[in-house]
């Protein structure tokens, strides 16, 4: 299988936190990559080094075979990218922030048919601002969908949403994978990784402590619920010190 | 060319929904152009002087929008995207952010020439202005006061660390400038030591300038202004690009 994204042994500290250490991912083409862990734990720096917006002390990235800081304007003609929060210009409309980011880009989906797949096809003409949280989030979805990426970062990305949302997300998201589509997310929800990610990695003070499938976080642990064994993968070091 | 083209009229629709531009580059200019035209009529600039005060107040009036958008909209809006993360949301796009600031000098350049040409129109069509020097002379002068009070915008916008930033330094830039440069106050009615305040502020280096040019009276003298306003537009854009942060 083609490998998409391959990262090894990325690191990255701000002043003395250690945010992001010795970290190696390697995702396959139309596979759906998990960054879990709790707040604070280095998935938003992890993902903002691997996209080179943050720069990394040490550790390389590659995403298609491309170093996203050198070969940054070839490479995201094919990578779409959701951030964790919504930027937006003041007043503008939905039609418009569409048009805009379509037009950077030199093929690019149809933003119209993408709106209608997300439920917001009716909103065209709204400003993003009056837009629900939920709706937001969906928005900014399909503005990292409008390039017809190969590779797609999602920072949370239901968050907010709804569960009739979440589940058209899902859907859609699956369809996408299924075409070929690779996908890096973190999310909170547990029920949203086990039914999308095929990989998952679970951080901890900026370190991997598990990666693997979601089956074998299960196997590996105590619990037979995967939310009980994540938790128990997060809390685990905590319980092992208080012991001592 | 297509990313430019459609962010310009994106981002100059967002301007006009925004409204301040509007009055304070288009509306502003012209409204002191009808009081000069109102208070000094057809009256000499001084006793014995051959043209009137109205064609030496032209190329003072004419610079309000420049500075508006120059020391005014340019830092905020770059200060504000930046803040907002916008910036931020380009760089993993296949534009560079530049592409952005770009549209928006080309955004505030617009307001600046459709203010020209609106003061222009109010002088010559209610009042009986005639531009005596040349016109490629003045238009020169126009894009050099221009690129400089949009170069020091950039500067500000660029290195402000925060939006609060950005608007103090904007307003600390932009109202002295706007009335001590000469912009609405006239120059000549200020007194002496007002004047030689006035001298400092590089708008009223530039609308010197735009006054000889206006009046066709381009001698050697201008060639101080014209370096001072160069090199400070070298500097600025130097420094703005040398230490713009992104986030």
């Amino acid at each position: 299988m083609e490998i998409t994204v391959k990262v090894e042994k990325l690191s990255k500290s701000y002043a003395h936190i250690q945010a992001v250490e010795n970290l190696d991912i390697s995702i396959c083409r139309g596979e759906v990559f998990g960054l879990l862990g709790a707040n604070g734990a280095g998935k938003s720096t992890a993902i903002e080094c691997i996209l080179g917006t943050k720069k990394q002390d040490s550790g390389t990235v590659s995403i298609l075979g491309m170093n996203p800081r050198t070969d940054r304007k070839k490479l995201f003609e094919k990578v779409g990218v959701q951030f964790q929060e919504a930027n937006y210009q003041d007043k503008i409309t939905v039609a418009e922030l569409c048009e805009v980011t379509q037009a950077l880009y030199k093929t690019s989906s149809c933003y119209a048919d993408l709106l209608k797949r997300f439920g917001l096809a009716d909103k065209l003409k709204s400003q993003v601002s009056e837009l629900s949280g939920g709706q937001k989030q969906r928005l900014f979805i399909v503005l990292a969908l409008i390039p017809d990426p190969e590779v797609v970062f999602l920072d949370e990305l239901t968050t907010g949403l709804d569960a009739r949302a979440r589940r058209d997300v899902w859907k859609c998201l699956s369809d996408l994978k299924a075409k070929g589509l690779t996908i890096l997310l973190t999310s909170h929800f547990m029920d949203e990784v086990e039914e999308l990610c095929d990989k998952i990695m679970i951080l901890k003070n900026g370190k991997s402590v598990f990666c693997g499938t979601v089956q074998e976080v299960i196997t590996s642990g105590p619990y037979e619920k995967f939310e009980d064994a994540y938790l128990w993968y997060t809390d685990k070091e905590d319980k092992e010190n208080e012991g001592i | 060319m297509r990313a430019f083209s459609t962010m310009f009229k994106t981002e100059l629709k967002l301007s006009l929904r925004g409204m301040d531009m509007f009055i304070f580059a288009i509306c502003m200019p012209v409204v002191v152009m009808v009081i000069l035209g109102i208070i000094y009529a057809n009256k000499p600039a001084f006793d014995g002087a051959e043209y009137t005060f109205l064609a030496q107040s032209f190329g003072a009036v004419a610079t309000i929008a420049i500075c508006a958008g120059g020391v005014m909209g340019l830092p905020l809006v770059i200060s504000d995207y930046r803040n907002k993360k916008i910036l931020k949301r380009f760089m993993v796009t296949p534009t560079s952010p530049a592409l952005i600031l770009a549209v928006q000098v080309a955004i505030y350049g617009l307001y600046s020439i459709a203010s020209l040409i609106l003061v222009y129109a109010t002088a010559t069509l209610f009042f009986g202005y005639q531009l005596s020097g040349s016109w490629p002379c003045f238009c020169g002068t126009y894009l050099l006061v221009m690129l400089s009070m949009f170069s020091i915008g950039l500067l500000v916008g660029g290195v402000a660390p925060n939006i609060k930033t950005a608007s103090v330094l904007a307003s600390v830039l932009y109202f002295p400038m706007l009335i001590f440069s000469g912009a609405t106050l006239p120059y000549e009615v200020m007194p002496a030591a007002l004047q030689k305040v006035s001298d400092i502020l590089p708008l009223t280096q530039g609308i010197k300038l735009l006054k000889s040019a206006s009046l066709g009276l381009l001698t050697d003298s201008v060639l101080v202004p014209v370096a001072v306003l160069t090199v400070l537009a070298v500097v600025c854009i130097s420094i703005s690009i040398r230490f713009f942060k992104w986030e």
